[in-house]
C-alpha cells in the first residue's frame, strides 16, 4: 500500500489521567497494537483520513443510518465509523469473555428467580422495593418461561477500563440489545478499509457469533418443534435502529415482521403471510416487552400483538428476550449483585460492576447526598426526563435541585463512581485525537452457558470532552478486533457441517404487508418515472417553444403543461411519489439487496430538492432529475437482474406492470384524445414519445414524422416493446398467475379483470382508433382509454383486497363497570 | 359464621360494525380467601370463544384469557359464582393498639418479618401516586400516636364526609388528581384516594375489587340488578395482615362483602378489559350484577 502524500507518523497524545489502549505509559505501542501503530505511520495522516472517508462512503452506499427516518421527530444520523479499529489481544479478551459469560449466567439467574420463587426478594439479597418499583418489573410476565437453562436469552454488556485499566461493568442490557448487527456492519467496511491488515492481522471472525445466534434461536423453541419457523420482530421502519433489524433478519434469514403482521389464532401465535397463517414458533423481538401485547401490558400499543403474553405463559411460542426481562436493566441491581453472586455461585463476580450506590438504602443515600459532586447520578426508571446527570459539572443550584428530587424519591435514584474510561485514537480533521472509549459485548445463551462475540460494538465520544457515547449522541463507532493467538479455520456463515438442509420453496410466503410493501415499491417507482420523464419532456419543450415564437410549438407545450397537471393530480410534487418509494422500501429493507441502497440511497438526498411544485416546470435541478432517473433505471435493471423471482419479486413487478400501464394511458388521455393542427399535433406525438420512453425505437422503425396511428401501435399492441401497454398487461398476467389464493378452474378477481383489458385492448382497430370527428374528438380512442383505465384500476383495487391484510383499527373494550354504582350505605 | 352469595356479574356490549376479533382478560372469578371460599364459578361467553383460559395471576387473582374470530356485533360475558364468606373479627379492640407511626417504621424497616409483597404496596402505583397533598389532606384526618386501626378509620370517615359520592361523576379513565380537585367519584376514586392517603403516610395499601350486598330500602323488595361491581382498600398492619375498609361506606369490610380480585390499583384488576378489531365504535355497554343470599348467616 503506497501513498503519494508525505508520510509524518501521525502523532498521538493520550489523554492524561487514564489508561491508553493503544499506548503504554512510556508512551510506546502495546504489543498487540504495534501492527496497527506501525500501519498508521506509514499510511501518514492523510492517507487515514482518506481511508474514513472511504468508510464512510461504504456506509452510505449500505444505507447505514442510525435513526433514518426522515419523518422521525429525531433527527436521522449517518453512522459514523472511526477507520482505526480497536484491538483486544487474545489474552485480554479471554478475562473480558469469561467475565461476560459469568455475568450474564448470573443475571440469567436473577431474572429466573424474580418472575419466579423470589428467593432472592424473600432473603432480602435484593430489596424487594427495588424490583417492585422498577418500571421493567411487568407483574403480567410472571412465571413466563423458556425452554432450556438460560432466561437471559441475548445479553450486552457496555464495559470501559478504570484507570489502571481493569474492565468494568457500566450498564446491563437485556430488554432487546441492539448493536451487534452494526458491529458486524463495522466489520464488513473495515475490512474493506484497511484489507492487507486485516487480513494479516487475524482476526477473530463475527460470522460464528451471528451462527451461534441462529443455533440458539431454533434450540429456544418448544422441544416438540422440530424445524422452527422464526421471525425478526421490529416496531418498524420508523425506529432508530431499523437499519439493524432488517440487517439482521437478513443475516439470519429470518423474516422481519411487524406486530400487524402476528396475529394469535387458538393457541398459537401465527404470521400472517400471503394467502395463509403460517405458525411461528421463536420471535426474536426488538420492541419493547412493555409494548408486546395490548391486551395485558400497555394497552394503547399499536406495535404489539394481543394475545402474544399468554401464548408465551403457554410455551406455544418462545419470546426472546423474554417479556420483562428490562428488570435487569435497573442500575440499582449492580450494587447488589457481588451479594447475589456469593449466593447463587459462592463467589464474586469476575466482571465488576462500577461503584453503585441505591439510594434506597439509607446509608447509601447519606453517601451519595455528601458526594454528590463527584458522582454520576442516574434514575432507576428510563423515561422522559431521566437521563443521567454528572455530579461536579452540575452549577451550585441544579446541584441542591438534584438533591430535593433524590430526597423525594430515593428509590428512583442511583449514584455511581465516575470512571476516567480509557482512551482511543480516533482519526479526526486534524490527525489522531485521543477519545475516550467504551465497548458493547453481546452474548447469547447457548445451552448451559453463553457464546460471546468476539469483540464488539466500540463507542468512543463524538468529540472531545463530550460525555455521552450513545447511538442518540452520535458517538463515533469503531470495529474491534479481537487477535486470534492462532490462525483460524475459515468457515463461512453459510456453510454448516452435517447433513444439506432442505432450501426453502422460493414461491415460500412473505409477511403479507411485505408484500404490500413491495407492491407499492413497484407502483410508486413507476409513478416517479413517468412523473419525471414527462416533467424532462415539458422542461425540454420548454426550453425550445418557451420563446413563443413558434404558435404550434407554443399550442403543445400548454398541451403538454396542462397534461403534466392532470397527471400529477394530488402529487403536487415529485417529492410525494419518491418518497413514498423509499416509506415502502424502508418497509422491507430486510427482502432488498444491499445494492438496492446503493441505488436508491442517493433519492433520499436529492429529496429535498424535488419539493418544486410541478405545475411551475421551473425551478426543477436537472441533476436531481438525472439522478431520479437513474436511481429508477437500476432499480429496474436490479429487480431484472438481481432478484431472485420469488413471491415478493411477483408483487413487485405486478406493481411496475400495472402502474406502467396506468401512467402510459393517462399519458395518452391527457394528449391525444382530441386532434389539433397537423404541426401541433407532430409535436405533441413527439414529446408522448419521448416521455413513454420510445422515441428511438419509433424513428428507427417508421423513419418519418410522428402519427397518431404508429405511434399507438407502438406505445398500446406493439408486443416487443418493453414500455407498450399490450407488453404490460403480458407480464401483469404472468405476475398474477404466480400468486397464490388461485385455483386451477378459477380465475381470481384482479386476473379476470387484467385478462379482460388485455383482450379489450387486443381486439381493438387502429383505424377505428384514430378516427376523428369533425370538431376533432376521438371517441373510439377515448372509449377504450376509458375502458382500459377502468379495468386496471379495479384489478388494482383487487389485488389489495385479495392479498393484503388491512387490519382494522383496535380499541381497547372498555373495562366493564369500572366499579360502577353500589347502594351507599349509611348516608 | 358464614353466608353464602350468589353473584351474577353480567356484561353486555353491542358493536356498531361486526366486530372480527375479540381477545379478552377477565378479573371476574373471586379468588379464594381466608375469609371467603369460592363453591363454584363459571364463565358463560356468547358468541362461544375460540380459545378460553383460567390462570392465577401475580396477585394470586383467578385471571381468565379468552378470544374469539367470528365476526359478532354482540358480546355477552356472563359470571356466576357462589361464595361463601366469614364474618371477619373487625372489631378494633381485638386488634392490639400499635400507634400508625409504629407501623410505618416497622414497614420500612422491612425486616424479614414483613413478606417482601407487602412492600410493594408501599409504592407508587400507574394510577396511584403518593404525593404531599394526601399526606397533608391524611394528616387533617388522624393524630400523632393514634392507633393504626383508629387512624385508619378515622381517614376513611373523613373521605366518606367530604367526598360525594355521584354515580357516573367519573369514568375508569378519570384520574385521582381529578377526583381529588372534584371532591367527587364513584367507588373506585374513593379506593385510590384512600390508598394514595395510605402510602403517603408510608403505609402499605391495595385495592379491592369485588361486591357488596346491598340492602333494599326499607318496605321494597330488593331489586334484581341494584348491586353493581364494588371498590374498597386494604391496609396492611403487621400484627393483624390485611385488614380490608371500605371508604364508600366508611366501614370495616365483613362478610357482606366477597372479594373478587386484589392488586396495586384499579389498572391491575379490570373487571374485563380487551382489544377489539373494528371499524365502528361500541354502541351500547350494559352491566347486571346480582348478589344473592343463598343461606343467610347461622345465628
Amino acid at each position: 500500500m503506497t501513498s503519494t502524500f508525505p508520510r509524518p507518523t501521525p502523532a498521538y497524545q493520550p489523554l492524561a489521567g487514564c489508561y491508553d489502549e493503544m499506548l503504554d505509559t512510556e508512551g510506546q505501542p502495546r504489543a498487540h497494537w504495534e501492527r496497527l501503530a506501525a500501519v498508521c505511520a506509514e499510511l501518514g495522516t492523510r492517507e487515514l483520513q482518506r481511508r474514513g472517508d472511504e468508510a464512510t462512503r461504504l456506509l452510505e452506499q449500505d444505507g447505514v443510518v442510525y435513526n433514518a427516518y426522515r419523518e422521525s421527530p429525531m433527527p436521522g444520523r449517518a453512522w459514523r465509523l472511526d477507520p482505526l479499529p480497536t484491538v483486544l489481544s487474545s489474552r485480554e479478551w479471554q478475562d473480558i469473555e469469561s467475565g461476560v459469560i459469568e455475568r450474564a449466567e448470573l443475571l440469567s439467574l436473577v431474572l429466573k428467580d424474580i418472575y419466579g420463587p423470589r428467593e432472592l426478594l424473600r432473603r432480602r439479597l435484593l430489596p424487594p422495593e427495588l424490583v417492585y418499583g422498577h418500571a421493567g418489573f411487568l407483574r403480567a410476565c410472571d412465571g413466563v418461561r423458556l425452554p432450556g437453562a438460560q432466561q437471559l436469552f441475548l445479553y450486552a454488556v457496555d464495559v470501559g477500563r478504570d484507570q489502571s485499566g481493569n474492565v468494568v461493568a457500566l450498564a446491563d442490557r437485556s430488554q432487546a440489545p441492539s448493536g451487534a448487527g452494526y458491529a458486524l456492519e463495522n466489520r464488513t467496511v473495515i475490512s474493506r478499509v484497511l484489507p492487507s491488515l486485516h487480513r494479516e492481522a487475524q482476526v477473530h471472525r463475527l460470522a460464528p457469533f451471528f451462527r451461534s445466534l441462529r443455533t440458539a434461536l431454533q434450540e429456544v423453541a418448544s422441544g416438540t418443534v422440530e424445524d422452527p419457523r422464526i421471525v425478526v420482530l421490529t416496531p418498524g421502519p420508523l425506529n432508530e435502529t431499523a437499519f439493524e433489524h432488517a440487517m439482521l433478519a437478513s443475516t439470519l434469514g429470518y423474516p422481519l415482521v411487524q406486530g400487524s403482521d402476528l396475529t394469535v389464532r387458538g393457541d398459537r401465535v401465527w404470521m400472517r403471510s400471503v394467502g395463509q397463517f403460517e405458525p411461528v414458533d421463536v420471535i426474536l423481538r426488538r420492541i419493547d416487552d412493555w409494548y408486546s401485547d395490548p391486551l395485558e401490558l400497555r394497552a394503547d400499543s399499536q406495535l404489539g400483538v394481543p394475545g402474544l403474553l399468554e401464548m408465551a405463559r403457554a410455551g406455544t411460542v418462545a419470546v426472546v428476550n423474554p417479556l420483562g426481562s428490562s428488570v435487569l436493566e435497573n442500575p440499582a441491581l449492580m450494587a447488589f449483585l457481588p451479594k447475589i453472586a456469593q449466593h447463587l455461585l459462592g463467589r464474586e463476580p469476575q466482571l465488576p460492576s462500577v461503584q453503585t450506590w441505591w439510594c434506597g438504602e439509607p446509608e447509601s443515600l447519606g453517601y451519595v447526598l455528601e458526594h454528590l459532586d463527584e458522582l454520576v447520578m442516574r434514575p432507576v426508571n428510563h423515561g422522559p426526563g431521566a437521563s443521567t446527570l454528572l455530579g461536579w459539572e452540575l452549577p451550585e443550584r441544579v446541584l441542591e435541585a438534584l438533591r430535593a428530587r433524590i430526597e423525594r424519591n430515593p428509590r428512583g435514584w442511583v449514584g455511581q463512581a465516575a470512571l476516567s474510561l480509557a482512551s482511543v485514537p480516533v482519526v479526526t480533521g486534524d490527525g489522531l485525537e485521543s477519545r475516550r472509549s467504551v465497548l458493547r459485548t453481546f452474548a447469547v445463551a447457548r445451552g448451559d452457558s453463553y457464546d460471546v462475540m468476539p469483540g464488539g460494538l466500540t463507542r468512543v465520544q463524538a468529540t472531545a470532552g463530550s460525555r455521552q457515547m450513545s447511538g442518540q449522541a452520535g458517538a463515533i463507532t469503531k470495529d474491534t478486533w479481537v487477535l486470534a493467538s492462532e490462525p483460524e479455520t475459515l468457515t463461512a456463515f453459510w456453510l454448516q457441517s452435517g447433513p444439506a438442509r432442505e432450501g426453502i420453496d422460493p414461491m415460500a410466503s412473505i409477511p403479507s404487508r411485505a408484500a404490500e410493501n413491495l407492491w407499492w415499491l413497484g407502483r410508486y417507482a413507476e409513478r416517479s418515472e413517468a412523473l419525471t420523464r414527462l416533467l424532462r419532456t415539458v422542461l425540454d419543450r420548454s426550453n425550445e417553444f418557451g420563446n413563443g415564437t413558434n404558435p404550434a410549438g407554443t399550442a403543445a407545450l400548454e398541451g403538454l403543461i396542462g397534461a403534466l397537471d392532470w397527471i400529477a393530480g394530488a402529487d403536487t410534487t415529485l417529492a410525494s411519489p419518491v418518497g413514498m418509494l423509499l416509506d415502502n422500501a424502508y418497509g422491507v429493507r430486510d427482502q432488498l439487496s444491499r445494492d438496492t441502497w446503493l441505488v436508491i440511497g442517493p433519492l433520499e438526498r436529492v429529496l429535498e430538492e424535488l419539493r418544486v411544485p410541478l405545475g411551475s416546470a421551473n425551478g426543477h435541478s436537472q441533476a436531481a432529475l438525472q439522478q431520479v432517473i437513474q436511481s429508477l433505471l437500476a432499480l429496474g435493471g436490479l429487480g431484472v437482474e438481481s432478484m431472485v423471482r420469488d413471491l415478493g419479486w411477483r408483487f413487485m413487478d405486478a406493481g411496475r406492470r400495472l402502474e406502467r400501464s396506468l401512467e402510459l394511458l393517462a399519458l395518452l388521455q391527457a394528449t391525444l384524445q382530441t386532434a389539433r393542427d397537423t404541426a401541433t399535433d407532430s409535436i405533441v406525438l413527439e414529446s408522448v414519445l419521448s416521455a413513454a420512453e420510445s422515441i428511438i425505437t419509433y424513428r428507427f422503425r417508421y423513419r418519418s414524422q410522428a402519427q397518431l396511428e404508429t405511434v399507438l401501435e407502438l406505445l398500446l399492441l406493439d408486443p416487443g416493446n418493453p414500455r407498450s401497454l399490450i407488453y404490460q398487461l403480458d407480464r401483469l398476467i404472468e405476475d398474477l398467475a404466480a400468486l397464490p389464493l388461485g385455483s386451477v378452474s378459477r380465475l381470481r378477481p384482479e386476473q379476470r379483470l387484467v385478462l379482460e383489458a388485455s383482450s379489450t385492448l387486443r381486439l381493438a382497430d387502429l383505424t377505428e382508433l384514430v378516427r376523428e370527428e369533425e370538431d376533432g374528438s376521438r371517441p373510439a380512442l377515448t372509449s377504450l382509454l376509458q375502458r382500459l383505465v377502468e379495468l386496471l384500476l379495479r384489478a388494482g383495487t383487487a389485488v389489495d383486497t385479495t392479498h393484503f391484510v388491512h387490519t382494522v383499527p383496535t380499541f381497547a373494550l372498555l373495562g366493564a363497570a369500572g366499579a360502577e354504582p353500589s347502594i351507599i350505605r349509611g348516608g | 359464621m358464614s353466608t353464602v352469595y350468589r353473584i351474577t356479574h353480567r356484561t353486555d356490549y353491542s358493536y356498531e360494525k361486526p366486530v372480527t376479533s375479540s381477545y379478552g382478560q377477565l378479573h371476574m372469578l373471586p379468588r379464594e380467601l381466608p375469609t371467603q371460599r369460592i363453591r363454584s364459578a363459571s364463565v358463560d361467553i356468547d358468541p362461544q370463544p375460540e380459545l378460553y383460559r383460567e390462570r392465577i395471576d401475580f396477585f394470586g387473582n383467578r385471571a381468565a384469557y379468552f378470544a374469539l374470530h367470528e365476526p359478532h356485533r354482540h358480546l355477552s360475558v356472563s359470571v356466576t359464582s357462589v361464595v361463601e364468606v366469614q364474618a371477619r373479627a373487625a372489631e378494633l379492640s381485638l386488634f392490639g393498639q400499635q400507634s400508625w407511626e409504629e407501623v410505618r417504621d416497622v414497614v420500612a424497616a422491612g425486616g424479614d418479618n414483613i413478606p417482601h409483597e407487602a412492600l410493594q404496596h408501599l409504592l407508587d402505583s400507574p394510577r396511584v401516586t403518593a404525593a404531599e397533598v394526601y399526606r397533608d389532606y391524611a394528616a387533617t384526618a388522624i393524630r400523632p400516636g393514634q392507633g393504626a386501626f383508629e387512624a385508619v378509620a378515622a381517614l376513611c370517615t373523613q373521605i366518606h364526609a367530604d367526598f360525594e359520592y355521584k354515580p357516573g361523576s367519573t369514568s375508569v379513565t378519570t384520574t385521582l388528581e381529578q377526583a381529588f380537585s372534584k371532591r367527587r367519584g364513584v367507588c373506585q376514586d374513593f379506593a385510590h384516594l384512600g390508598i394514595a392517603c395510605l402510602r403517603s403516610l408510608g403505609l402499605p395499601a391495595r385495592y379491592v375489587s369485588g361486591y357488596l350486598e346491598t340492602d333494599p330500602p326499607p318496605g321494597r323488595p330488593k331489586l334484581m340488578g341494584a348491586d353493581g361491581s364494588h371498590a374498597w382498600l386494604s391496609v396492611f398492619i403487621p400484627e393483624a395482615g390485611w385488614v380490608d375498609i371500605d371508604p364508600t361506606n366508611d366501614q370495616f369490610v365483613g362478610d357482606r362483602y366477597i372479594t373478587t380480585a386484589i392488586g396495586r390499583d384499579y389498572g391491575d384488576v379490570p373487571p374485563m378489559n380487551g382489544v377489539i378489531y373494528t371499524t365502528g365504535k361500541t354502541e351500547k355497554l350494559d352491566v347486571a350484577v346480582d348478589v344473592l343470599v343463598v343461606e343467610p348467616a347461622a345465628l
